[in-house]
């Protein structure tokens, strides 16, 4: 029982161990990429280990035989284990980076006992390196070991390592005679004390190198604390950025089914066939096409395009929207629905956002047609036997602009073949690479490509003429377009 | 789009060059919001305007209703192209177009 309970709780601090040496999924790739540079520095530590090894060899380098040798070697055969260790890991597990930490303590502690003074930077790469971590709490440990590691190292390299000339003590009236060769060779061989060398490598050695590594320390410390914050900041910018994107995807989709988009739309009126439209440049747009039955008898067609672009000119669309259809189902005339619709928007517009209107509505038992524009585009119109042609119509001011504007109406026939072609800015003022308008003449001259078309095609037409002129500049304002045929 | 401003004790002229459309005209916008105070008389010449998208326009608006409290405005240098788009949404008939 008791010892089940101690196994129980032994099992529980590994579980603790773990977790805290397993990063937050966020630092999971930096933490990769940190190992894989670790495995990098292994990699051109154990060349330099080679490189080391040949040149004594050849007895470039003057070090004394064989510990150098035996030191060497077994760095080396460390690095290569790390190196094998990280290749099978992939550099992607969370016992890694203790252990290549450590592994570097001691690979550079080795080189530190044999090379001593010589290479003093040696101590503070460890330290520099686990501040790629972005765990202050790491770089503290890397410190300490590397405190107690170089000490050792230190203790050691003073008797077996390359002799610091300069901290070489001998009692007074000491004489020396070298007879050639380096000094360091003739100081051990005049049999100065391991004692002195060990003392005075660590008081005047050690310890100003320890001194230096310690504010080395302090500043890994602090950049790997702000790069967490960092890379924490970042991480909470990706996520905001991600929702609102998909909030945007969400907000296009309301918005698109706002708009009557199932074609056919009226399967069972054969006295006229309609179809559109719509194609923001922004997730979200603020051009709206429209068209319902008020009765039986009376078709409203809309199309508006709202000042700017993005989530504010789509939440004014809604309101637009919405606005017009309500004063439109009340039964009223187009001016009067564009008069009360302009008054509502103008009670309430703190930021000035307007909207252009062209509101038509179709008699379908007469084809009498009436309209009133706010501020839009000219409307186009086939003749049965004619072509499309510009309306130019009389034009109010926008909607939401200026209070108390009253809008005109005016009547247009529509006989069985008859064609109505409405859109906004987006199709005239489609720019190309040379920065050249689409423009209404070519506009005109796509519906007249093939004015007898189904209004489905006839849309397909102009879109396809726009893509053409356009090419590959990107499309910069909404496309919307509507097309009514009249058949009776 | 470069905005040139040119002040002269309460005359303001204001001659914005390039596109004005939704990705400049809040810089118009910023830029008129900042410096009407105590102007009288504005003069927005458009001389040099390229392209006018419907949020310049809101801009224009705004700036008219601004000056229908403290002065006047009037625009200048109005293109074809341009004065079309006035025409279009019913703006020469609330702006002073010279």
């Amino acid at each position: 029982m008791k010892n089940n309970r101690m196994k129980d709780k032994e099992r529980s601090r590994w579980k603790e161990f773990r977790d805290r040496l397993t990063p937050d999924p966020m630092f999971h790739e930096t933490e990769v990429q940190t190992n894989r540079l670790g495995a990098l520095m292994l990699l051109c530590s154990g060349v330099i280990l080679v490189v080391i090894l040949i040149l004594t060899a050849t007895g470039v380098f003057p070090l004394s035989g064989n510990l150098m040798y035996s030191t060497t070697i077994q760095a080396i055969v460390e690095i290569l284990i790390l190196l094998l260790i990280c290749r099978i890991t992939k550099n992607d597990a969370w016992w890694l980076k203790p252990l290549l930490l450590i592994g570097l303590v001691i690979v550079y502690a080795r080189l530190d006992s044999m090379l001593t003074h010589k290479a003093a930077i040696l101590m503070v790469i460890p330290v520099v390196f686990s501040s790629r971590y972005f765990s202050r709490r790491l770089t503290v440990f890397t410190s300490v070991l590397s405190t107690v590691v170089f000490a050792i190292s230190a203790y050691w390299g003073a008797t077996h390592g390359l002799i610091n000339l300069n901290i070489v003590t001998f009692p007074e009236g000491t004489q020396m005679i070298a007879t050639g060769g380096f000094l360091g060779d003739a100081i051990i061989n005049a049999g100065a004390s391991d004692r002195m060398l060990i003392f005075n490598t660590m008081l005047y050695d050690f310890l100003p190198r320890w001194m230096m590594f310690s504010i080395i320390s302090i500043i890994s410390c602090n950049i790997a604390r702000r790069g967490r914050d960092m890379v924490v900041s970042q991480h909470e910018k990706d996520v905001k950025s991600a929702r609102i994107e998909s909030e945007l995807n969400l907000a296009s989709g309301i918005q698109a089914d706002m708009l009557p988009n199932i074609f056919p739309a009226f399967p069972d009126r054969t006295e006229f066939d309609i179809y559109a439209a719509m194609d923001p440049a922004k997730e979200v747009g603020g051009d709206f096409y429209d068209f319902f039955l008020i009765d039986d008898d009376h078709l409203c067609m809309v199309m508006a395009d709202v000042s700017g672009k993005g989530v504010p000119a789509a939440l004014f669309m809604m309101a637009s929207k919405i606005i017009l259809a309500n004063n439109a189902m009340m039964g009223k005339s187009p001016a009067e629905i564009l008069t009360d619709t302009n008054a509502a928007i103008c009670s309430n517009n703190r930021e000035e956002m307007f909207v252009t209107v062209w509101l038509g509505i179709l008699e379908i038992s007469t084809g009498k047609l009436i309209a009133a524009n706010a501020g839009h585009e000219y409307p186009v119109l086939k003749d049965p036997d004619g072509s499309f042609e510009l309306v130019k119509d009389k034009h109010g001011f926008v909607i939401g602009g200026m209070d108390g504007v009253r809008y005109k109406e005016y009547e247009l026939t529509m006989k069985p073949g008859s064609k109505l072609f409405l859109y906004t800015d987006g199709v005239p003022e489609a720019t190309n690479a040379r920065n050249e308008q689409f423009g209404a003449e070519r506009m005109v001259d796509a519906l007249n490509l093939d004015g007898d078309a189904s209004p489905d095609q006839i849309l397909k037409n102009v879109r396809r003429t726009v893509d053409d002129f356009v090419k590959d500049a990107e499309q910069f304002d909404d496309l919307t377009m509507l097309c009514l045929e009249y058949k009776k | 789009m470069t905005i040139q401003k040119t002040k002269n004790g309460s005359e303001l002229i204001i001659a914005p060059e390039g596109r004005l459309d939704t990705m400049t005209a809040p810089e118009l916008e910023a830029e008129l919001k900042a410096s009407l105070d105590g102007v009288t008389a504005l003069t927005i010449d458009l001389t040099e305007l390229e392209y006018l998208s419907s949020a310049g326009l809101r801009v224009l608006l705004s700036a008219q209703k601004t000056m229908n409290n403290q002065g006047e405005m009037k625009v200048t240098g109005v293109n074809e192209t341009i004065m079309e788009i006035f025409e279009v949404t019913g703006f020469s008939d609330i702006l002073t177009i010279e």
